[in-house]
C-alpha cells in the first residue's frame, strides 16, 4: 500500500515510484506506436483518445459532482463547430488557440446549462440536458454559417505534417494520421493529468462533497451555485476541446453526427468505465469506442463457433442485413454484462488486476 | 523491478502482433460502404444489390479474366465510422476503387481522402451537387441531380399538361433547395415564376399551415421535395382541407408501394420522376438482372434501392472492361472518360475529360396503383444550366 506521510505527498500528481515508472513507460509506448501499427489503426487510436477526453470531462460532472448530463453531444458539437469556423475564417490563427477558444465557448454554454442544475436533480436534470443537446443540433442545422444540415468541411491542420513527410518515414496520408495522433494524444495526456490534479485540489474536493450530499456540503460553506456551475463548465470545456479535435480528425462535420445517441454513448463510457475514478472513464472510452468502430459483420462471423451459429440464425430468421443486424445487439449485451458482473465498471477489473500483480507470483 | 520491465516488454511485443492486409492477384477488389444497421439500414440493400451484380458478372467470366470482389462495410450512416472503414479498405485491404456508398454526409467525409489517395470512386449513392461540381479527377457521379428531376417535372407540367401555376413544397436543406432552385431555373426558362414556395424543417410534425399556404396560392401543380414521411403527411393534410391539385415528386419518393400504403391510397395519380427503369420493366437488361436476383439473392426484396446497386456498378464495370488488363487508376480514369452514351438501366451515361456528372436524364411516370406505374414519357434530357442552380446554392 502507498503510505502517505504528509499532505504534500498526498497532493502530488504521481505519488509513488511505481506510478512514475508506469506513467513513463506509457509515454514511451504512446510515442513509438505510430512506427508500429498501420495508419488506419492509428487513426482509430486517435478517435479513441478523443473519446477519452470526453469521458474524463463527463466523469468530472457525473462521477465526481454527481450531476447527470445527457447533453454532452451538444458541447461536443459546439466545440467542433467553433474550432472549425475559427480555423476556416482566420487562417493565421494557430489551431491550438482555436481549440482552447472552442473549449471556452463550450464552457460558457456549460455554465449556462449549469444554472438549472441548482434546482433540478436526477431525471429532471437528465431531461433538461437532453433537451439542450437536441436543441443545439437543431440550431446548427438551421444557420447557413454552420453549413446547415449539409455540414462543413474542416481545413487540415498542418503543424508537423510536412516535417513528418520530409523525414521520408511516412507517406502523405500517413503523415497526416501521425501528425493528428501526436497532437491528439499529447492533449489527451495533458487533459488527463489536469483532471487528476483537479481532484486533488480544493475544487475537486468540493465537487465530491456536493456529490455525497449537497446539503451537507452547503452547510460546510461550499458555495453550491459556484461549484455546480463550475463543474458543468469544466466538463463542457473538456468536451468542447475534444469536439474541436474531432472536427480536425474527421475533416467534415454535420449536425447529424452529434445526435443524442452520442450523448448516451458518452454517458455509457463513464458508467461502464466506473464512475468517480480516474482510470475508469479512460477504460470505458477505450472499450466503447473500440466496439463502436469494430463490431463489424466480418469480425463477428470470424468468432469460432458462435460466429457460424449467428450467421445461420440471422440469415434465416432476421432481416436481410444478415449478421450486421446482431452487431448492435452484441454491443448492448457486452455493456449489460460489464455493468451486471462488475458494478464498479471496468474500474473494478482494474483494481483486481492491480491487486493480482502486486502479489504476483504468489 | 524485473517484473515491471518484463511486463513492459510483453506490452511492447503485443504491439507487433497488429498485422493484416492481404492482396489478391487474380481479382479486382472493390469497396462499398453502406448502412446495414441503424436508422438508415433500409438503404443497405444498395450494397447487396452491387454484390449480386458482381456475382452475375463473375459467372459470365469476370472482367478481362479477373474476378470482381466486393467488400461491404457497415458504417451505420455515421460519418466517423465511414472514415475509419474506408481507411481500412484503402490502406489495409488495398481496394482498387469504390462504387456506390450511401449518403451525402458519409460520402463528404471521405471525398477528400479518396481524392488524395487517387482511389477512383464511381456512383456515390446520393444526389448531391458536391460530387461533380467542380469536377475532380477520380470521382464519377452517376445519380442525376435533383434539380434535373425538378426541371423535367416543370417542363412536363408547363408544356404537356399546360398548367402554369406551380408551387414547391421543400425540405429546408440542400436536398430540398436543389429541387427548389431547379424548379425556379426551369420556370424562368418558360418565362414564369413559382406561385408559392413553402419550406418544412425535417423535424416538423404538423403541416397544416404549410398545406393552407399551398392551398391559398391556388397552385395547379405542387412539387414535393421532402422525405417520405412529410410526403405522406402533406397529402393527408391537403386531403383534409379539401385541397385538390396535381402533386409531383422526385425519385427519392419513388417507392410507390410504400407510399401507397402509408398514404392509404392518396398516392394515386402522383407524377414521379425516375432515373432508373421501372422494377418490372421488360428491357433485356432488367430481365437479366431480375434473373440474377432470383439466382444469387432470392431472399432479397426486388426494390428500387437493391436495383440501384446494379445501376451504380454498371458504369464501373464498363470502365473496368475498357481499362484493359493493365489496370491502374490512371488507365481507369481514361477509360471512364471514353464512355459516351452508355445505355444501362439508368439514363444514358456520358463522361469526358472535364465531365464528371454522367447522366442528366430521367423519365416520368404516373402512379396507378400500389404496384403499377404508367410511363408518361420516354428518357428525356434536361437542358437547364446546372451552374445557375449551383450559383443559387452558394
Amino acid at each position: 500500500m502507498d503510505m502517505k506521510r504528509s499532505y504534500y505527498e498526498d497532493i502530488q500528481l504521481l505519488d509513488s515510484g511505481t506510478k512514475k515508472f508506469w506513467f513513463g513507460s506509457l509515454i514511451i509506448i504512446l510515442l513509438i506506436i505510430p512506427f508500429l501499427i498501420p495508419g488506419y489503426y492509428l487513426h482509430e487510436v486517435s478517435y479513441i483518445s478523443i473519446n477519452i477526453i470526453v469521458a474524463i470531462g463527463l466523469n468530472i460532472l457525473v462521477g465526481y459532482t454527481g450531476q447527470v448530463s445527457l447533453g454532452h453531444a451538444g458541447f461536443f458539437a459546439i466545440g467542433a463547430y467553433a474550432a472549425t469556423l475559427l480555423v476556416k475564417h482566420l487562417p493565421f490563427f494557430p489551431f491550438i488557440f482555436a481549440l482552447i477558444i472552442a473549449g471556452l465557448i463550450a464552457a460558457a454554454f456549460g455554465f449556462i446549462l449549469g444554472l438549472p442544475s441548482l434546482r433540478l436533480e436526477g431525471p429532471y436534470l437528465a431531461i433538461a440536458t437532453l433537451g439542450f443537446g437536441m436543441a443545439i443540433i437543431q440550431i446548427l442545422g438551421r444557420f447557413s454559417v454552420f453549413g446547415g444540415r449539409m455540414g462543413l468541411s474542416v481545413p487540415d491542420i498542418g503543424f508537423l505534417n510536412d516535417l513528418l513527410y520530409d523525414s521520408g518515414l511516412f507517406t502523405k496520408t500517413q503523415s497526416r494520421d501521425v501528425n493528428l495522433y501526436y497532437i491528439i494524444m499529447s492533449i489527451t495526456i495533458i487533459m488527463a493529468l489536469m483532471a487528476r490534479n483537479l481532484m486533488k485540489t480544493r475544487i475537486g474536493r468540493a465537487f465530491i462533497a456536493i456529490r455525497d450530499s449537497d446539503i451537507a456540503a452547503n452547510s460546510m460553506g461550499i458555495n453550491l451555485t459556484k461549484y455546480k456551475t463550475l463543474s458543468f463548465a469544466v466538463s463542457a470545456f473538456y468536451t468542447g476541446l475534444a469536439g474541436g479535435l474531432y472536427a480536425f480528425w474527421m475533416g467534415f462535420i454535420n449536425p447529424d453526427s452529434f445526435d443524442f445517441i452520442l450523448s448516451i454513448l458518452f454517458l455509457a463510457m463513464v458508467v461502464v468505465g466506473g464512475l468517480g475514478s480516474n482510470i475508469g472513464p479512460v477504460l470505458g472510452a477505450i472499450i466503447i469506442s473500440f466496439l463502436n468502430l469494430n463490431l463489424q459483420a466480418d469480425s463477428i462471423s470470424a468468432i469460432p463457433l458462435l460466429g457460424d451459429l449467428l450467421t445461420v440464425i440471422t440469415e434465416n430468421w432476421m432481416n436481410k442485413g444478415g449478421i450486421a443486424s446482431v452487431s448492435i445487439i452484441i454491443f448492448g449485451l457486452i455493456l449489460i454484462f460489464i455493468v451486471l458482473f462488475e458494478p464498479l465498471g471496468l474500474f473494478g477489473f482494474w483494481i483486481r488486476i492491480k491487486k493480482y500483480w502486486k502479489t504476483w507470483p504468489f | 523491478m524485473i517484473k515491471r520491465v518484463l511486463m513492459f516488454l510483453v506490452m511492447i511485443s503485443a504491439g507487433f502482433l497488429f498485422e493484416g492486409c492481404k492482396k489478391g492477384g487474380s481479382e479486382i477488389l472493390i469497396g462499398q460502404w453502406g448502412p446495414q444497421t441503424g436508422p438508415a439500414a433500409l438503404w443497405g440493400s444498395v450494397a447487396r444489390g452491387t454484390d449480386c451484380y458482381f456475382k452475375m458478372i463473375n459467372d459470365e467470366g469476370g472482367i478481362n479474366g479477373r474476378k470482381l470482389k466486393l467488400l461491404i462495410r457497415d458504417d451505420g450512416y455515421n460519418p466517423a465510422r465511414t472514415v475509419t472503414e474506408v481507411k481500412k479498405m484503402v490502406e489495409g485491404d488495398k481496394v482498387f476503387a469504390f462504387v456506390g456508398g450511401v449518403g451525402t454526409a458519409p460520402g463528404m467525409a471521405v471525398k477528400e481522402y479518396l481524392a488524395q489517395n487517387k482511389i477512383p470512386w464511381v456512383g456515390p449513392a446520393a444526389g448531391s451537387t458536391h460530387w461533380a461540381y467542380p469536377p475532380t479527377k477520380y470521382l464519377f457521379s452517376v445519380y442525376p441531380l435533383y434539380c434535373i428531376e425538378a426541371a423535367l417535372l416543370i417542363d412536363y407540367a408547363v408544356k404537356t399538361l399546360n398548367l402554369k401555376k406551380i408551387a414547391v413544397f421543400y425540405q429546408n436543406d440542400d436536398y430540398g433547395k436543389v429541387g427548389l432552385y431547379g424548379a425556379e431555373v426551369a420556370m424562368a426558362k418558360h418565362g414564369l415564376k413559382l406561385v408559392e414556395k413553402v419550406s418544412a424543417e425535417i423535424t416538423d410534425t404538423d403541416l397544416s399551415s404549410h398545406a393552407l399556404k399551398l392551398k391559398n396560392s391556388g397552385a395547379e401543380v405542387v412539387l414535393l421535395w421532402v422525405l417520405p414521411k412529410h410526403g405522406a403527411t402533406i397529402l393527408g393534410t391537403a386531403a383534409k382541407t379539401g385541397f385538390k391539385t396535381q402533386f409531383m415528386t422526385s425519385s427519392t419518393l419513388s417507392d410507390a408501394e410504400l407510399m401507397f400504403t402509408i398514404t392509404k391510397g392518396l398516392w394515386k395519380d402522383m407524377i414521379v420522376c425516375r432515373f432508373s427503369e421501372l422494377p418490372n420493366s421488360d428491357s433485356p437488361l432488367m430481365k437479366k438482372y431480375r434473373e440474377a436476383w432470383k439466382k444469387y439473392a432470392p431472399t432479397e426484396k426486388w426494390s428500387t434501392f437493391f436495383q440501384s446497386g446494379f445501376l451504380f456498378a454498371e458504369t464501373l464495370v464498363e470502365g473496368l472492361k475498357r481499362a484493359g488488363s493493365d489496370l491502374t487508376s490512371e488507365n481507369f480514369v481514361k477509360a471512364m472518360e471514353s464512355i459516351k452514351d452508355l445505355q444501362g438501366t439508368g439514363g444514358k451515361m456520358t463522361f469526358g475529360p472535364n465531365i464528371r456528372q454522367g447522366s442528366n436524364t430521367g423519365f416520368l411516370t404516373k402512379v396507378v396503383s400500389a404496384t403499377e406505374e404508367k410511363k408518361l414519357t420516354d428518357w428525356v434530357t434536361s437542358d437547364i444550366n446546372i451552374d445557375e442552380v449551383i450559383k443559387k446554392l452558394k
